[in-house]
Formats: structure tokens, sequence, C-alpha cells
């Protein structure tokens, strides 16, 4: 596909508040966002199969009152599931940031190590510090599955902001967890020299520092830090921080090659 | 004839029979409504009623009560703003309304509003914090902008304060500070608007009293700039956000009188709730509406609620308008047209739209989901007449409603506190310096700052804390880019310090204005506009009133020569509780241009062996520094501030900064130069200084004064020529080099050394002292 062709859904609901500087990203990049609302897909003004990506931003999606990204979720499960279900079997990127990824992870997209699971099977529980942390965090790009962040090198030390009251990621059972560890994990907090550290390195203390994981097949990505906000490196002033860039570089690579 | 007999009922409302009452009926009748009008105003309003020849509705007296409430109108306060700073470079001031705005670039506005939420807060300091951010917001969103930035300065009586000391139905200031910026962060959070900036500030004036400040910038395109006024007869009214309930009743009544024991059973309904998941798709929907050119006047429902705002929108506009109040969407069914009418209910807004318009603008509200109805319309007669299920419940004319009122009121040169300096032996310095760094108003704000979002939108430059990740420090203003397609950058600030106001208003009110410009200028940015939040005491006490206009006077003394306008702002009397009145508050917010955000300067220090300037004069003016804090000492002058001065320095250390000259800068304030240099020290690499090219003064002093227009610039070695060059004329003084990780300090012919610390001793003593007390 040519890149001016691929479209993106930047979907929004009550609450959600990234929309905006991730449909920059993809945007300057050349591939076409749109600002879609929840209603028009559940309406069906919009066609989910008209986009190549679904992108689910940051933000508090109803409040998050419920529970984080619970009632976005509850929302596509009623009205679309089917169909995101299909979407993403043909391949087709989702990808979710923050309370995006909260959101995936309450459907069952992810981790969805058997395929997509009817029940979540991991959670993003409250950070151990109990409060919401808006801070610079490192993250280690791993070797994994994920078929959209090929572009960036194994190892890799990203510095992308985190900003989050619900970020540590647990899992239903030890079992799980370590199957998901091993093959499915995308990024991980990293102390400055790259190893595995505790707070405030790992800002939530999530299991085994997960940052952010992929799906089996590696095309739903979802990830606590905000890629939209290392995008430019005047983003982070006296560190160039522009790493995030390859991560929205990266999904729209997967769908040029692909299609 | 007993009170009973001055309320007869007619229809859905209460007739008030003012023309039978006397002088006493009239303030008992004041006080039972909760009205908070003095006397004369009630007899004003009785004199309109005779000359009606009738009696006025419940709704009536309510709707006038709100109009002429301080909060208001600034009956007490517009006559000394009109004299002292609505005239300073006012041409550049596009509009001044709910906000004020200026040029931001050729194609755009920036926006700005500053408001305290005191009362509320101190009553309920979580909904009430929260309710702040929602308000000021709106205030921006009216003019058509989209908000981009947040800023809140708070203040608080002082964290140790023992509880047996708390004057009766106070709040512990622990408990109002942690409930504040917890209710800031989940409203600020989740609507998705960054906070950058802001300060917090211990000082036990505040105790029974907490101030709550919160301010907002937006940016507009110059043809989508909205006003809040209407355009013709014919037009309509929506209502458009959330429900009308109970709460906020009284809101700005309650407001414009000292807090009592009782304050918070009586007044608790005043504090209106946030919901900050209606707000976010109402900001929305009413840009969407404005950008696609469909709305002729905005307003948002704030203090006074519909009454206030259908009536001030009409009367800018120079027409009236009419309301029908049951079509207003209720929460509670059962409330009265009256309360109905003042209710402060959150996340409202009034859109004017043309008929033909109708139509669309309910779609669009539809597609995300808020309600909005038409509940009236604008008339030619310029009159305000309200409708409830077919009865005239009230008809005002809005010139006697909205102009009525105003005060010069008396005023008592204020008693200046200053006391002559006092002698002293020297204690240890590093000691010193570590207690101050630890002191509650120098410490890192860092338990504060993370609990904001202070980069969704991602668009802040320069963020509240920088430097190292793991150990950063204070940035000394916060740079947001608006603009995809420009590097312009807008820097704020906001600044007061009221150890000194408490000294000397008028000193105290020109160091504000001095390092709010200080504290943009070491970012690279020119200071464009002010925003003054003016928080005070009783305005009825001439004692009072004098340190209003003291701050007034220097206000104007600054701004004047700096030749910026004050683009908006808000006054706040009444902030006095049992305990007493507050320190006089004139909270400035500034805000600045930087032309390329990329060349912003940060705190950190970053290369070996640059050498480190001070720039400007340090002098022995210790009064309300943090160093006689530190010892016990209340004596001594607060720091004098010359503008002409201020002027061309901020301007050589613009130049300086984006000639690449300068490259890492931090303004010199509370705790001097000893926490200047430990914040840098902190965030980047070390320093190894020497203050013997300082002129004649002891060594703590030279540390650890707090004297206005002076920065610590670490300057690029290959260009110290170029940065002499820029500065000739001004007092510059090299003290020594970017060295190591900590900083050392010498001093005198010996070159004794005083101070030797790393940067992990600096780190723990600066940051801890937050976390330990908030946890």
């Amino acid at each position: 596909m040519q890149r001016d062709e691929i479209k993106v859904a930047v979907l929004q609901m009550e609450g959600t508040n990234c929309e905006y500087e991730s449909y920059l990203a993809f945007k300057q990049l050349g591939v076409r966002p749109e600002f879609i609302h929840l209603k028009e897909f559940e309406k069906g003004k919009k066609d989910v199969f008209s986009y190549q990506c679904i992108f689910l931003p940051g933000g508090f999606s109803a409040g998050d009152y419920v529970r984080a990204g619970a009632i976005f979720a509850a929302r596509l499960k009623a009205n679309l599931f089917k169909q995101l279900k299909k979407f993403v079997e043909d391949g087709y990127v989702m990808a979710g940031v923050c309370n995006g990824f909260q959101v995936l992870i309450e459907l069952g997209f992810l981790p969805a190590l058997n395929g997509i699971s009817e029940e979540p099977e991991a959670c993003l529980a409250t950070n151990d510090s109990n409060r919401f942390e808006c801070r610079q965090t490192l993250i280690k790009h791993e070797k994994s599955k994920c078929k959209l962040t090929k572009n960036i090198p194994d190892g890799k030390i990203c510095l992308i902001p985190s900003a989050h009251m619900e970020g540590k990621l647990v899992f239903k059972d030890e079992e799980y967890a370590a199957e998901v560890n091993e093959k499915q994990v995308v990024f991980r907090y990293v102390d400055i020299n790259g190893n595995l550290a505790g707070y405030p390195w790992n800002p939530n203390g999530s299991y085994a520092n997960i940052a952010g994981i992929c799906n089996n097949e590696g095309n739903v990505l979802g990830m606590m830090p905000h890629p939209e906000r290392a995008f430019h490196k005047w983003q982070n002033i006296g560190w160039d921080g522009n790493d995030g860039r390859g991560i929205f570089e990266g999904i729209i690579k997967y769908i040029e090659e692909k299609w | 004839m007993s009170m009973d007999n001055l309320f007869i009922k007619d229809g859905y409302v209460y007739r008030i029979n003012l023309l039978d009452a006397n002088d006493e009926q009239l303030m008992e009748i004041s006080k039972t409504m909760g009205l908070a009008l003095n006397l004369q105003e009630m007899k004003k309003i009785k004199d309109y009623f005779s000359r009606k020849g009738r009696n006025p509705s419940d709704l009536e007296l309510e709707a006038l009560a709100q109009s002429w409430s301080e909060h208001c109108c600034y009956k007490s306060s517009k006559y000394y703003l009109r004299q002292y700073v609505y005239n300073i470079a006012k041409d550049r001031i596009v509009a001044r309304e709910d906000a004020g705005v200026l040029e931001f670039d050729n194609e755009h506005y920036y926006v700005v509003a500053l408001e305290s939420h005191n009362h509320p807060s101190a009553i309920e300091p979580y909904g009430g914090a929260a309710t702040g951010i929602g308000g000021i917001l709106r205030d921006v969103l009216c003019m058509g902008a989209q908000p981009i930035a947040l800023i809140d300065p708070l203040f608080f009586g002082s964290l140790d304060t023992r509880y047996e000391e708390l004057p009766k139905g106070v709040k512990h200031p622990r408990y109002l500070f942690k409930r504040v910026v917890e209710g800031i962060r989940d409203y600020g959070n989740r609507v998705g608007i960054p906070t950058v900036a802001g300060q917090v500030y211990f000082h036990e004036s505040y105790t029974g009293n907490c101030l709550v400040n919160v301010g907002c910038i937006g940016i507009v395109k110059k043809d989508k700039l909205a006003h809040s006024r209407v355009k013709k007869p014919g037009d309509v009214y929506i209502y458009a956000g959330g429900k009308t309930g109970r709460d906020g009743i009284h809101g700005v009544t309650f407001a414009s009188e000292e807090l009592r024991e009782e304050s918070e059973e009586k007044s608790i309904t005043a504090v209106q709730l946030g919901d900050p998941i209606t707000k976010e798709p109402l900001i929305h929907a009413c840009l969407e509406c404005n950008e696609k050119g469909l709305v002729e006047g905005m307003k948002d429902m704030g203090g006074g609620g519909l009454s206030c705002v259908c009536s001030e929108i009409a009367y800018e506009g120079g027409y009236g308008a009419e309301v029908y109040l049951d079509k207003v969407p209720l929460r509670e069914t059962d409330m009265e047209p009256w309360e109905i009418w003042v209710s402060e209910s959150q996340e409202r807004m009034l859109l004017v739209v043309k008929e033909e318009n109708l139509e669309e603008v309910l779609r669009i509200f539809e597609k995300w989901d808020v309600e909005a109805v038409p509940i009236g319309k604008v008339i030619e007669e310029p009159f305000i007449k309200v409708y409830y299920k077919g009865q005239l419940v009230g008809e005002l004319d809005l010139l006697f409603q909205i102009g009525a009122v105003e005060y010069a009121r008396e005023w008592k040169k204020p008693e200046i506190k200053e006391k002559e300096d006092v002698e002293f032996e020297m204690p240890d310095l590093q000691e010193a310096l570590m207690k101050i760094l630890s002191s509650p108003n120098v410490c890192s704000r860092e338990w504060v700052i993370r609990q904001y979002d202070f980069e969704v939108r991602g668009a802040t430059v320069l963020k509240p804390l920088h430097g190292d990740i793991g150990m950063q420090s204070h940035s000394d203003a916060a740079v947001i880019k608006p603009l995809e397609e420009s590097w312009k950058g807008i820097a704020v600030t906001a600044d007061i310090n009221p150890y000194y106001t408490s000294l000397n208003p008028y000193w105290g009110t020109c160091a504000a204005v001095d390092e709010a410009c200080r504290n943009l200028a070491a970012t690279g940015a020119r200071v464009d506009a002010f925003v003054d939040c003016l928080n005070f005491g009783n305005p009825e006490k001439p004692e009072r009133m004098g340190e209003f206009v003291e701050s007034m006077k220097a206000l104007h003394d600054m701004a004047s020569v700096l030749n910026i306008p004050f683009a908006s702002g808000n006054v706040s009397f009444y902030n006095e509780s049992m305990a007493g009145s507050v320190a006089p508050t004139p909270t400035i917010m500034a805000v600045g241009i930087v032309e390329d955000v990329r060349k912003c300067a940060t705190i950190n220090f970053k290369e070996e062996g640059n050498p480190i300037y001070i720039i400007g004069e340090t002098k022995k003016e210790m009064g309300g520094s943090e160093y006689y804090q530190y010892l016990g000492i209340s004596a001594g002058i607060v720091p004098r501030s010359d503008a002409h001065l201020l002027k061309e320095s901020i301007e050589k250390v613009v130049r300086a900064i984006e000639n690449g000259v300068i490259i890492s800068c931090h303004d010199i304030s509370n705790g001097g130069l000893g926490v200047a240099l430990a914040e840098m020290v902190i965030a980047g690499k070390g320093a190894e200084v020497c203050l013997y090219s300082l002129p004649d003064l002891r060594t703590d002093f030279k540390i650890f004064s707090e004297s206005n227009t002076r920065w610590v610039a670490e300057v690029k070695k290959e260009k110290e020529e170029e940065f002499k060059q820029i500065f000739d004329g001004l007092k510059i003084y090299r003290i020594g080099y970017v060295k190591g990780d900590g900083l050392i300090i010498y001093d005198g012919d010996e070159m004794n050394k005083y101070v030797d610390l790393d940067k992990e001793e600096l780190y723990q003593a600066w940051n801890s002292k937050l976390w330990e007390e908030m946890g």
C-alpha cells in the first residue's frame, strides 16, 4: 500500500484525551488519520474495515470511574466485538496507548495468548505508589513476536514518558504470566544503564517490568508509555527524545508491506 | 409586621414585601435569604421597585444579589483597577471579557484567565479545586479558544500546625493541601489539559483561609475568536452541558463574605460538583460549533449561574433577553424557579445562535452526547424577562441589574512591618543551606507535580520538572508549543511571596512582578502579558483596602515601565477567617513568548568547564528571606525592584539565550544564590564557585540574599566574549565553573570553603521534605 492510502481510525469517546497528538503523529508520517467517535462505528456511520489501523489513544474514557478502560471496552464488546475480532484476525492493526492499552486488555484482545479471550486474562492494576504519576520513563525494546516494531533494533532503549494511575500489569496466573513474559513482551522499563530496575524506573510495579505487549500474532500492540509525547525532539529537550516516532513508523511500515 | 408577612406566595414564586419593610427588616431579609447585600444596597433595590410600583419576586432579589456580589461586579475594586492597571499598554489587548485576548502570531490569538476558588476550597477542598479548574477552562473556551495549559498557584497554612491551634471549623492545612491537589489532578488529568505551572506556598496567614488560584491559557485562530455578547434580537439562547441541580447555590454571595466557624454547615451547598467527563466532550462540541461559524456569542455559566450569564451576555450586546426556565434540564425536578436561576452547577455553557443554525448546533451536541436545549431568545428592549410555566417570574432593567453598584472604598495606608536589620554572628553556612533546601517553601514540589499530567496534548516543551531522569529539579517556567506548524512557544509562570507582601505590600508586589519576568527570561521567553489574581482580606476594613491599593500602585509602577498589559484578572476579597486576614496575595501570572522553542534554556548545568556568572546586583535585603526565617530573625527590608533595570536585564538574558550564549539559566529567588546553584546542580552537572568577585558583603548574605533582578547563568565557553558584550552596562560577575558533580562554594581572601556537598546530599535535602510530609 502507498503511505497516503493508509487510513487510521483514532477512536474516541468522552474522556479520551490524547487523540489530538496521536492524530498529529500519524498525519506527520504521511498517512490519513481520522478522528472517529465510537458512536460512528456503533451506528454503522463509519465502517471498521475501511481502515487498516484502529488506534486507541490515552485518556480517561468515561472517566475510568469503574475500572480503567472498562466502560470503553464494554461498549466495544457490546456493539463491535465480532467486527473487531475479524479485523484483528485479518491481520489489521489495533494499537492502544495507556488507556487504550487498558481497553485492549479489558476487551481480551491482549495478551490473547491463546487467541482473543471472552474474559480479560490480565489487568492493569493501580500503581504500587497508589497514585497517578507523570514521569519520563526508559523502555527497552525486546525481541518479540511483535510485527509492528520490526524497525526498532532489539535492545534499543527509548525515552517515552508515562502518565497513569493504573499501569501495573498483572496476569491471571503465574503460568500464564511466564508464557506471555517469554513470548509477547515488546517493551520493559529499564534504568539508565538498560537494566531492569525498581521504582521509579519501573513507575508502577508492573510484572517483570513490562511496559508493552503484543498478541500472539503480533498485530495488536498495547503499551503504557506515550509514544506521541516523544515524537519530536523538542518534546523532550535535553534528551533529543523522539524515540516514540519509531513506534508509529513501525505500524505504518507493517501496513505498507502487508498490503 | 412580622417576617412571615414579608413573604407572599404568588404562583410559582414568593413576592417579598420590600415596599413596606423598614431598614431593620430590609437587613433581616438580606440575611434570611443569604443575599449578602448591605442596607444601602437593599434600599437601592427598594427604591427601584417603588418606582415600578410593585414588590420583587424572590427570583429578582436573588438575581440582584448575584449581580451585585463582590465576586461578580468587583464593586470594591473596579474603581482602583481602572485607575491603576486597566490602561497600561491597553492597545495590545484584543479583548478583555471572561478572559483576556492578545496576539500570538499573524493568524492566532492567545487567551488567558486566572481566578480564585478560595472559599469553596476551604470548605470542600477536593470539589472546590476541581470546579475551579472547570470554571477557568470555560472562561477560555467561551472565547472560542482551545485550552492548552492550566496553572495552579496554591497557598496553605503551615503543615506543622498543631491540631489544637486550629480555629474551630477550620481544616488542617495538610488535609486541604492533599485534597486540593487531588481535586486538580482528577479534574485536570481527566479533561486532558496539562497542568504545567503554579506554586505552592505555606504561610501561617492561610491557615484559616487557604487560597486556590487557577489559571488557563488557550489558543484561537483570529477569525474564530468568539465574544460573550449577543449580536441581534431573535437569536436563540442554547443551554449546553450538564443538568442544573442544587449545588453551587449562593456560591458568589458566599465568596463575598468572611469565612465563619459555621461556614461549612451553612455553605456546603454553595460548593459545586465537577464532572470532567461531561466537560471534555462539551469542550469538543463548543469548539466544533465555533469552528463551523455557528456561534454568535458564547459565555460560561460560572458565578451567579444562568441569572448572571443570560443577563450579562445580553447587556454586553446592548439588547435584552427572554428566558423560559421550565426548559432548563434539571437534575432535581422539584427546584424552585429562583434556585434554577442562580444555581452554579458545573459544566454548563450558554451559546447564542441564529435561528437558522439551531438544528445544526443541536446535531453537533448530539454527536458528542452532550445535552443542549434552546431556553430563550434575544429581545430588542434592554430587559431580562424570566418565565416559568407561563408565569412572568422576573423582569429587571439590565442597566439596573448590571451597572448599578461601585464603591471607592475608604483605605488607610497599611503598616510597614519591616524592621531595622540586626547584627549577628555568621552560622555554619553548609548546615544553613541544607536546612533551607528542605524548608517548606524551597523544597521540591515533586510530590505535587508528578500527580498532574503536565504533558497531555504532547506540546509541553519545558516541563515543570527538568533535568536528568531520576533527579530532576524545578523549571523556572513551563513552555508550550501551541501550534503544529510554528516553532513559537508560550511560556508561563506564577509568582508571589507572601513573606514579602506581609512586611511591605508595595515592594512585595513589585518583587512578584520582578520574579515572574525573571522566570520567563530564564527560559528564553519575553514577557508579553500579566494576569493578576488579587487575594485580599475584607475590603470594608480600611487597612485591608489599603493593602490592596498599595499593591495596585506597585502593579502600575512596574507594568507601566515594562509596558506590559494586564490581560485579565480576578479580585478575591473577604479572605479572612476567625484567625485573621490572609497576607496580601496578588498572584502574578506572567505569559511570555518564545520565538523558537528549540532554543529554550533549561536550568541544569551542562558542560564541564563552562563559566558560571551571576547577572545582577546582590544586596543585603534580607527581610522575609528564607535565611532569616531559618535563623528566626524578623528584621531587614524586603528586596526592592527597579523596573527600568529589570526591563533592560530581561531583554539581555533572552537575547543571550537566543544566541546560544547562555545555555543554562536559573533565576535567583527564595533561598538566594545557594538554592539556585543547588537546584542547577541537582538537575545536571556540578559547580565550583568562589564568591570573592561579588561586592563587599558577608559571605552568608552573598549566598542567601534574595535581591531581585538576578540570575545564575552557565555561559558557553567559546562565547564568553559575546556574553560580556551583550551585558555591557549591566553588572555581571564570573563566580566559577561547571565542574564535577557536587556544589563547592568558596569565599574570601583565603579561599575558605563554606559549602562542599555532593549532588546526592543536595537532592536528598531538597527532595525528601514533602514526600515525608505527604507520603
